[in-house]
């Protein structure tokens, strides 16, 4: 339990300092609201002239949508040191980390806070209450969704960060898979079919992160809350695991040099 | 023969916003701004013989680096007249960038990923020159400057000695008339400087190229230069041959030596002792009055000696001391 | 020519010299960014499988909504094959354009600016120059990637089309460089150039049609669309891959060049501009 502790107090640590500019807060966060309020207009207008996609009306996208701005906009407001963890791998941070008392990783993700994510997790409340059109049920099953959806996405971006340990240039690779797997899973779950529904169940697993889940709002069902429960347990494992290989291969000496 | 450079009373005086405390006042900032006026080069005046080397220093922002940029035409001065090639820098600034070539130590004009060939044939683009004599210039001064096997590397993978001989072969191979150098031997270690400084006091010498150079390394600054422009607070406190700075201010060394002894005596004529801290003794040896080896052999004569090293004075406190003698 | 005052002819001849200077200069830094892109060869294959990705989703995505054409929506103006090929076209332009807001934004707040005033031709110029060569070598790195997808798809069209699409893709990618290094540019007044990048993001996925074509648009959007330069940039080249007359072809034509020469004065202008404020008061 003192893990947990420690991890909770240094992000409301990182989270304060991401407050401690008021004027850069309420400009940055004020900009994603901006930003996200013109892809819903988009998608709002989208929905005007074409009413579905392969089954899917606004009333679903208002809900993939609001729970993936929620999921991201905790993540990266609390743990928003998965952002560029290959760069701190890269760049020998965890040296110092090493020193201390206590596992590396829960250090590594709560040391940074973003304060633009304040506005994604505004956009996505504000999606969720007004346009999802959520019973009191929907609204547990949201809540479901956006935890287990964070754990899964927190997951995928340790996985992609740790390729630092054994690729040297891996900063912009993780990057971009990270870049990949959110722009996926920012459309309706009906367009995907044959090999695109591999490609994010598989390589830039969208679909357990933004598509099972959702499912838990849009058709709750025994099935639906197994493999989305699963894949939230499932996944932290495999990226504690696939960090602590790498960690060990770092303290071998054998990791790559930035 | 007329200058290569002449500078009359060039001023430049930069104006920044002042700034105001708590929300409201920033927010009158906004509508009303309050300037402070800062006067970086306060009217200085100088000329330069075509195919001299003289070297501009003082402490940061004292004014070198801006008069500089005056000169090579990326700034316009507030007050005074330059000609230099017998163009107005700030006037004819694509007429001078032909005849002037400019090494900036701590700035790269060359590609890093892409081999210095590559940068090579970019700079002869745009400093329009005709393929053939280019080629036939760009083999002479590799050579010249030892680069002749480096062409087709990529600066990125070079020492920094290595880059910054390119980076000089670069700056001339439009044939400038006027090299202006910031800072060449930044950062490189005591060998590279040497090979550098030879370089470009042949390359001089050889071309007649007028040579402006700045340093904090008073090395740099005496070993290529035959005149010193002391600037200081935006005004020139010292404009002199090299040969009589350094009979005034840099026929000094400093002697550190590392002992056992909390204090070690040395008594020789042209010996000052420095206040140091115990163990350590900073003896200051005026080479006109007493040879370094002699003091260093006085040192060790004494035993228990961990660690004996001979530098410069820095330049900042050469700077400081013309300045106080000049305020005498 | 006797009844023009020789020192005239003298300017308009250094004028001419210099100009076509400034021209090969600027072909010598297309051929390095071009030469550059392709050493970075690595950057460049992560480019095309980007490209790869994005078509397949949004291949997809227009697929589905194509599918089921449900009356009284804009699904039955949708054309026989879908939208795959028109974002194809937006994206291969989009993916390709080199990122010069960012070296300007750089330069200028660095102050790397000024090593680049000692020399005698236009900084800006020169900027965007090896820009359009990195650009170039992308457009041509991920072109076979959109070939194969589009002859996997079965929605390959006539080669006259393709080489309308081609020409008007390279119109749009100059379109698209030269939006970006007016935001670049923004750098000399405001430091950040983000925002500004932002807003153009927007409006060339709104107004250009990124993702959908304006021609869908209905009443002021659409008047709005056609009237900006983003549909030069991105609908018309995505228009041409589906459904384009020779006159059309030819109204496309002009409006990029009237389009890429306004830009280009206003680029000019900023640049300038900006050089002059970096001359008087330092960076």
């Amino acid at each position: 339990m003192s893990v947990a502790r420690a991890t909770a107090f240094a992000s409301l640590a990182a989270v304060r300092s991401a407050l401690a500019d008021r004027t850069a807060f309420w400009l940055q966060a004020g900009g994603m609201v901006v930003n996200n309020g013109f892809w819903l207009v988009l998608w709002f207008l989208f929905f005007t002239g074409f009413r579905q996609v392969g089954g899917w009306r606004l009333v679903d996208m208002a809900r993939l949508i609001g729970v993936v701005y929620l999921l991201f906009g905790l993540s990266t407001v609390f743990l928003g040191g998965y952002r560029d963890l290959a760069a701190a791998i890269l760049r020998g941070d965890i040296d110092s980390l090493l020193t201390q008392p206590g596992p590396v990783l829960p250090r590594l993700l709560s040391r940074e806070s973003m304060p633009s994510a304040w506005g994604d997790i505004f956009a996505g409340l504000v999606v969720l209450t007004f346009s999802a059109k959520l019973s009191l049920a929907g609204a547990a099953g949201a809540a479901a969704a956006v935890a287990i959806g964070a754990s899964v996405w927190l997951s995928t971006a340790v996985i992609f960060g740790s390729l630092a340990f054994w690729i040297a240039d891996a900063r912009s690779l993780a990057r971009d898979l990270m870049d990949f797997t959110l722009m996926v899973s920012m459309y309706p779950a009906s367009i995907y079919q044959g090999w695109t529904k591999i490609l994010i169940f598989t390589v830039l697993p969208a679909g357990f992160i933004a598509v099972a889940p959702v499912e838990l709002v849009r058709d709750p069902s025994a099935g639906a809350l197994a493999l989305a429960a699963g894949a939230g347990v499932v996944f932290p494992i495999v990226a504690t695991v696939v960090f602590g290989a790498g960690l060990q291969r770092y303290r071998r000496g054998a990791a790559p040099a930035g | 023969m007329k200058p290569a450079v002449t500078v009359q009373d060039l001023r430049k005086t930069y104006r920044q916003p002042r700034r105001r405390t708590g929300a409201l006042g920033g927010l009158q900032g906004l509508f009303q701004p309050d300037y402070t006026e800062l006067a970086a080069v306060a009217g200085v005046s100088f000329n330069i013989r075509a195919g001299e080397r003289v070297a501009i220093i003082g402490p940061n922002g004292a004014g070198k680096s801006t008069t500089l940029k005056m000169l090579s035409g990326v700034l316009e001065p507030s007050g005074g007249e330059a000609q230099v090639l017998g163009f107005t820098p700030w006037r004819e600034r694509r007429a001078l960038a032909y005849r002037i070539g400019v090494v900036f130590g701590q700035r790269s004009q060359l590609w890093p990923e892409l081999p210095a060939r590559d940068s090579f044939a970019l700079l002869r683009r745009i400093y329009d020159q005709p393929a053939e004599a280019f080629a036939r210039r760009l083999g002479e001064l590799a050579e010249r400057f030892g680069v002749a096997g480096l062409l087709d590397q990529p600066p990125g993978r070079m020492s920094l000695g290595q880059r910054m001989r390119c980076e000089i072969v670069a700056s001339l191979l439009h044939a400038p008339a006027l090299l202006f150098l910031d800072e060449p031997t930044i950062g490189l270690d005591v060998t590279a400087k040497a090979a550098i400084r030879d370089f470009i006091r042949e390359q001089s010498a050889r071309e007649g190229q007028t040579v402006v150079l700045t340093s904090h390394d008073a090395r740099d600054i005496e070993l290529v230069c035959e005149r010193v422009i002391v600037i200081n607070a935006g005004r020139i406190v010292l404009d002199e041959a090299t040969e009589g700075l350094r009979r005034r201010f840099l026929a000094r060394k400093l002697v550190t030596v590392r002992s056992a002894a909390p204090v070690l005596e040395v008594e020789m004529a042209g010996v000052t002792r420095r206040p140091s801290e115990p163990h350590t003794t900073v003896l200051e040896v005026d080479t006109a009055r007493a040879r370094v080896e002699a003091v260093v052999a006085a040192a060790l004569a004494h035993g228990g000696i961990d660690d004996v090293s001979v530098e410069d004075p820095p330049m900042e406190e050469v700077v400081h001391e013309i300045y106080a003698a000049l305020a005498d | 020519m006797r009844s023009t005052p020789p020192s005239l002819t003298k300017a308009a001849r250094l004028w001419v010299r210099e100009a076509l200077a400034d021209l090969r200069a600027a072909a010598g830094a297309f051929r390095l960014g071009l030469t550059g892109a392709f050493a970075a060869w690595p950057a460049l294959a992560g480019r095309v499988a980007f490209y790869a990705v994005c078509l397949m989703v949004l291949g997809a995505f227009w697929g589905k909504v194509g599918a089921s054409r449900l009356p009284g929506t804009l699904a039955t103006r949708l054309p026989p094959g879908g939208l795959g090929p028109y974002v194809g076209v937006t994206e291969w332009i989009i993916i390709s354009a080199v990122s010069v807001q960012l070296r300007f934004e750089d330069e200028v707040r660095s102050g790397a600016l000024e090593a680049r005033l000692l020399r005698p031709r236009s900084w800006a110029l020169l900027l965007i120059a090896e820009a359009a060569g990195g650009s170039a070598a992308r457009m041509i790195a991920i072109a076979p990637a959109g070939f194969v997808l589009l002859v996997m798809t079965g929605l390959l069209p006539g080669p006259q089309a393709l080489v309308r699409t081609a020409l008007l893709a390279v119109g749009g990618a100059a379109l698209t460089l030269l939006v970006y290094a007016l935001v670049g540019l923004s750098a000399f007044w405001v430091r950040r150039v983000l925002p500004a990048m932002l807003i153009a993001q927007k409006l060339m996925f709104l107004l250009g049609g990124l993702f959908a074509p304006i021609s869908l648009y209905r009443g002021w959007l659409h008047v709005l669309a056609f009237a900006s330069p983003f549909a030069a940039q991105l609908g018309f080249p995505g228009q041409a891959i589906l459904s384009m007359s020779w006159g059309g072809f030819a109204h496309a034509l002009a409006a990029q060049a009237a389009w890429v020469t306004a830009l280009a004065v206003m680029v000019a202008l900023a640049a300038r501009a900006g050089v002059a404020k970096t001359l008087r008061e330092g960076v």
